[in-house]
């Protein structure tokens, strides 16, 4: 088990590296810095001071091996556009980017659990139908839309959010909502088939001769089975939300992590995205490690794998 | 109308119902309440150069001379009087009882230490490039009396000490062992302006406050407090409710809907920025290409309907314009050849030059989305197959300097100066790359017009180079911009004539 | 209209989520050999109202595309100025002429709406085509060989995964310079992962069976076995994965649309529409809600087809 681990982590970081390489040459190739941090009216003048600055004048390699060594040295560089350590900016809006992607889940959870137990209680009943079409309309929504009309419908047209920001809890509530909202057709049929997967085994026949019918039975035999592959799927579900932060921030106008790389990528703040990157790309392997580990604690024959 | 009507009532209830008495927020406690949508990282303008900068600096700092916007001459601020030796010599003396925010007098030696580091190998200010063009050395000659030595005749002398140095207290880049902190200024501000800065958040807020020892007029309102709101819509949320008395750069849809309200007053004011087409005459990404031949580039001019795009996009005080700057900048006649919207001739002269079927072209555009593809469905109409690329302006900046743009839809600000040398010179000196006429003697005439200090022979390099701009159709000047403003009615906000926000002038009605 | 989920392997969260619902799709699949007589396939497609839902959406959303300059009551690039922003018929200052309105540059509504359509499932069909050439040839190579084969392709994978889209999006763009076509290769470029984990499985178990030993001992060469006994085998699972990634495909393109590194104006993309709306949306939301109806309606028609599909298929999908 714990080599197992290991292995898994050094393929998490070589995965990290790759990406951030990746990353490195195509933002480098893209765009130039030095425009984005002078403004609309740079002169030659500005552009050259800037360029030397921030020592943009010297080869690409060179500037990715220095970036490399001092991500070994837990030194991330400083943004161009911030003028302080990418390090310290990240640890700043990293808090409320984790509020928002738990909030996310906990709508998730909310929504996904109970609906997809209604829809196990009765395969085909017209809650099943009800499930299924939630499932669906959830699957199809597009994300930066859900999020705008639920501002134009609950901040605007019936007030009871605030538009956008990020100062208190109500501020959280639609953009939680929204990012939750794209996690509920896998959770929900996950959920779902787990639950009338459990339903069909003998226990539960057991359960249901010592008289426990419907919900009870539901809630107090089968999901207890059911629910364990569902939460290692919402471990999976947590890792993607960082990357769905970056829509859903932009919208409401969070000031996290997710709108954090959008400004960044837009404005050519290389150091920034590149240590954006790596801790999305970590946080998004770590957490399938954590559901692999998961996985594998619960079935002992991938562990031989 | 009625959707629209419900709509807003819905939202200014909402946003009154947090806070109650909203409009009046801002008037009871004397505080301005600013909104900018670009982050405020550092209050040091001479290592900075965006707008909202400038706008700060205005509160802040305190300069040598000042801009008259009403004339658009400089004059007297902190020095009251100049005086030219020679070409290359200025003597300068400084006003009495000036003082920084730190209680200190400003002396001869605080302003010639500010000139010197900025010139000097360390400095690494944004204002180094400017001033290192024509500064050699600053000379103290008493204890109120400064000697300028310049290294050659420019005319724009007085312009740059009034825009780009902000004065510091001597010493002010040094950190206290005596080494050196170009960043020491960065968030703990020593100006001497009408404002003094009491608390800075960067990118989130800057709390400023009267300076009572100010050695000008000061201001009628007590407190200013800068709220960076990166999004359009947070800020009329914000507006609307009270948390912010006034916003700028606003759309001009926002802001007419807006305006319509009692919660919020729309203000047009004068922009020195301009529109306008830049064309591939030099051939950089074709040699052969149709904008190297000057008919197809007078086609083009005729094609654009400048009017409508300024009426009915860019709205307030817009104007068409046919001029590579704009008409109330120093030296920007009028008087030079104009191609009037006439689609038909524009035709005649593509089927003159060989292109009666029309040709492919990249269109480059950056901001100003509907007036892009306005531009673009105007050129379509005429024959010319338009492939729009709208993109952020760091990828428009960078495949410029790959010289892979045959024709960009730009504007210039100029800075809010209001002299052609402002525009003139980053768009046509051959060092360049937004100069795609490969026209060295225009290049030449541009950069005479800086040689000489004499006004008459300025006007006259000018009209030579923008003739020759208007002829040959190197552009095709499309408008004037116009500022919008969102403000709190009761704020009296008076707008500058060269489109400089100056908050420090405005008051409660 | 069930689903056919009742399958271990879709418990498995080491998949993506996309990729897990077609595990199981395949792994119904794999109950379908012997296939079923196809009487019996349509059959269960007439009773199955999702599909039918689904196929009637997406048949109606391509015949509006193709029929796009006949149902079209105005050129969609027709711009008037002076007649920008107007409102829907039904509002005050609503006009007969334009049905829903117009845009900011003046241009008929309804027009762009129909034409976006065009724009949306040549995305979605063109990206969704590539891939699946991608995904299927790197899961039939790797399932196939395994080995340092199979281990290079999962990392391609993990990487892949872990890549943010919208980045490389941006880069490509800015290299290569934007058109539907190079929209619709860097959607499917970034959209393989599904079709690859699904053929992957499938050809690791498939290549076990008897019928396969039987061939590489007769001296079928690796191509031979993949194109004669393989592949056959894939085709109703990779239909099905394709029609799902039409609709992730139609929605990846609206996002990067949105955030302005897509389709590029004055194309009436429905994600760029309602990016240019959103500016104005507390005054005129209709400049947002109807480009996204659209949307929504085509994703969810493919998703309903796939679904629906997926029943069809397998004989075991209506338990």
């Amino acid at each position: 088990m714990f080599r197992y681990i290991l292995q898994r982590g050094a393929l998490a970081l070589a995965v990290a590296f790759t990406v951030s390489l990746a990353t490195f040459f195509l933002l480098n190739v893209a765009t130039d810095p030095a425009y984005a941090i002078a403004g609309e009216d740079a002169t030659p003048e500005m552009l050259a001071q800037i360029r030397e600055t921030h020592g943009l004048d010297r080869p690409l390699a060179s500037r990715y091996f220095d970036w490399l060594g001092g991500v070994l040295t837990g030194d991330f560089g400083e943004s161009y556009y911030w003028n302080k350590p990418v390090a310290e900016l990240v640890a700043s809006r990293a808090p409320t980017t984790i509020a928002l992607a738990l909030s996310a889940l906990s709508v998730t959870i909310l929504i996904s659990i109970p609906l997809g137990a209604l829809a196990a209680l009765k395969p085909n009943s017209w809650a099943d139908r009800f499930a299924l079409g939630v499932a669906v309309s959830a699957q199809a929504v597009p994300n930066f839309w859900l999020g705008l009309i639920m501002i134009i419908l609950f901040a605007v047209t019936v007030p009871i959010f605030p538009v956008s920001g990020d100062d208190t809890w109500l501020h959280f509530v639609l953009p939680a909502f929204v990012l939750g909202a794209s996690s509920v057709p896998a959770v929900m049929r996950l959920t779902r088939t787990g639950l009338i997967e459990v339903m069909d085994s003998d226990y539960i026949r057991t359960a249901r001769s010592k008289g426990f019918r419907g919900m009870p039975l539901l809630t107090r035999h089968a999901m207890r089975n059911a629910i364990l592959p569902v939460v290692s799927v919402l471990a999976v579900q947590l890792g993607q939300k960082f990357g769905g932060s970056v829509i859903t921030e932009s919208i409401f106008a969070i000031n996290g992590l997710g709108r954090l790389a959008l400004e960044s990528i837009l404005g050519s703040d290389i150091p920034t995205v590149q240590m954006l990157i790596f801790v999305f790309a970590l946080v998004f392997v770590a957490m399938n490690l954590l559901a692999d580990i998961m996985n594998a604690a619960l079935d002992p024959r991938i562990r031989i794998g | 109308m009625l959707r629209t009507t419900v709509a807003l009532t819905a939202l200014c209830t909402a946003l009154s119902g947090a806070l109650p008495d909203a409009a009046e927020a801002g008037r009871q406690d004397d505080t301005l309440r600013v909104a900018l949508a670009e982050e405020i990282l550092n209050l040091d303008y001479n290592y900075t150069t965006k707008r909202e900068y400038i706008i700060m600096a205005e509160l802040t700092d305190a300069t040598l001379f000042e801009l008259d916007p009403e004339t658009q001459e400089f004059g007297a601020a902190v020095a009251t009087d100049w005086n030219w030796v020679d070409d290359t010599t200025l003597d300068v003396t400084l006003r009495e009882g000036v003082t920084f925010h730190d209680g200190s007098e400003l002396t001869a030696a605080d302003v010639a230490y500010t000139y010197n580091w900025i010139v000097s190998e360390e400095s690494e200010a944004q204002a180094k490039g400017t001033i290192e063009r024509w500064l050699d050395n600053v000379e103290v000659t008493g204890d109120l009396s400064l000697r300028f030595h310049l290294k050659s005749v420019y005319p724009l002398v007085l312009r740059d000490m009034a825009q780009r140095v902000k004065l510091r207290p001597e010493g002010a880049y040094e950190a206290d062992d005596g080494s050196i902190d170009e960043s020491a200024m960065a968030s703990d501000l020593i100006g001497a302006g009408p404002y003094k800065v009491v608390a800075f958040e960067p990118g989130q807020e800057v709390v400023l406050e009267r300076f009572e020892d100010y050695w000008g007029e000061r201001p009628a309102i007590e407190n200013v407090v800068v709220r960076n709101l990166p999004d359009i819509g947070t800020q009329q949320a914000e507006l609307m409710s009270g948390g912010v008395d006034w916003m700028f750069k606003v759309p001009l849809d926002v802001a007419e809907s807006l305006g319509n309200t009692p919660q919020a007053t729309h203000l047009s004011g004068p922009d020195l920025r301009v529109g306008f087409l830049v064309l591939d005459a030099a051939g950089y990404t074709d040699e052969e290409g149709p904008l190297t031949n000057v008919k197809v580039r007078q086609a083009v001019n005729h094609a654009l309907n400048r009017e409508e795009m300024s009426k009915f996009l860019i709205g307030g005080s817009s104007e068409p314009i046919h001029t590579p700057c704009h008409p109330a900048q120093f030296g920007c006649t009028e008087d030079i050849p104009a191609y009037p919207y006439d689609p038909e001739k524009a035709r005649a002269l593509l089927d003159e030059a060989g292109y009666g079927d029309g040709f492919r072209m990249d269109l480059w555009a950056y901001r100003d989305k509907p007036a892009a593809e306005a531009i673009a469905a105007d050129l379509e109409a005429v024959g010319i197959d338009v492939n729009l690329r709208y993109v952020k302006l760091a990828s428009l900046n960078q495949a410029r300097a790959q010289q892979e743009i045959p024709a960009y839809f730009g504007t210039w600000g100029s800075g809010g100066t209001a002299d052609t040398a402002a525009i003139a010179r980053v768009h046509f000196s051959s060092e360049s790359d937004r100069n795609l006429s490969g026209d060295g003697e225009l290049t030449e005439t541009v950069l005479a017009a800086e040689k000489t200090a004499d006004p008459e022979e300025r006007k006259r390099l000018y009209e030579e180079a923008l003739t020759t701009i208007a002829e040959q159709a190197y552009w095709a000047p499309l408008f004037s911009y116009s500022q919008n403003y969102l403000v709190n009615p009761e704020l009296d906000f008076p707008l500058s004539p060269d489109g400089l926000p100056r908050l420090d002038e405005s008051s409660w009605k | 209209m069930t689903m056919t989920d009742a399958d271990p392997a879709q418990t498995d969260p080491t998949q993506p989520h996309a990729a897990r619902s077609a595990v199981a799709a395949t792994d119904d699949r794999r109950e379908a050999l012997p296939p079923t007589p196809r009487r019996l396939a349509l059959t269960r497609a007439y009773g199955h109202g999702g599909l039918l839902i689904g196929s009637t959406i997406i048949l109606l959303l391509i015949l509006t595309a193709i029929f796009a300059p006949l149902l079209a009551p105005h050129d969609p690039f027709a711009q008037s100025l002076s007649a920008r922003m107007l409102p829907p018929v039904w509002s005050e200052g609503g006009n007969a002429e334009y049905l829903l309105g117009t845009d900011q540059n003046g241009r008929d509504y309804l027009s762009r709406l129909i034409y976006g359509a065009r724009i949306s499932l040549m995305i979605g069909l063109g990206a969704a085509s590539i891939g699946m050439l991608i995904g299927v040839t790197l899961g039939v190579t790797a399932g196939y060989f395994g080995g340092w084969i199979d281990h290079a392709v999962s990392f391609l994978l993990t990487a892949q995964l872990a890549l943010p889209g919208l980045l490389l999006a941006m880069a490509l763009v800015f290299i290569i310079g934007p058109s539907v076509w190079v929209v619709i290769c860097i959607v499917g470029v970034l959209h393989w992962t599904y079709y690859l984990v699904v053929t992957r499985a499938a050809t690791q178990r498939i290549r076990s069976l008897d019928f396969v030993a039987a061939a590489q001992a007769a001296g079928s060469t690796p191509g031979q076995v993949i194109r004669h006994e393989i592949l056959p085998n894939l085709v109703s699972s990779i239909i099905v994965i394709f029609t799902f990634e039409l609709g992730i495909a139609i929605l990846a393109e609206s996002s990067l649309s949105f955030l302005g590194v897509g389709i590029q104006p004055p194309m009436p993309s429905w994600g760029l529409m309602i990016a240019e709306g959103k500016q104005s949306m507390f005054y005129r939301p209709w400049l947002v809600v109807l480009p996204g109806l659209c949307l929504f309606a085509l994703v969810i028609g493919a998703n309903l087809l796939g679904d629906g599909l997926r029943d069809v298929t397998s004989p075991d999908g209506r338990n």
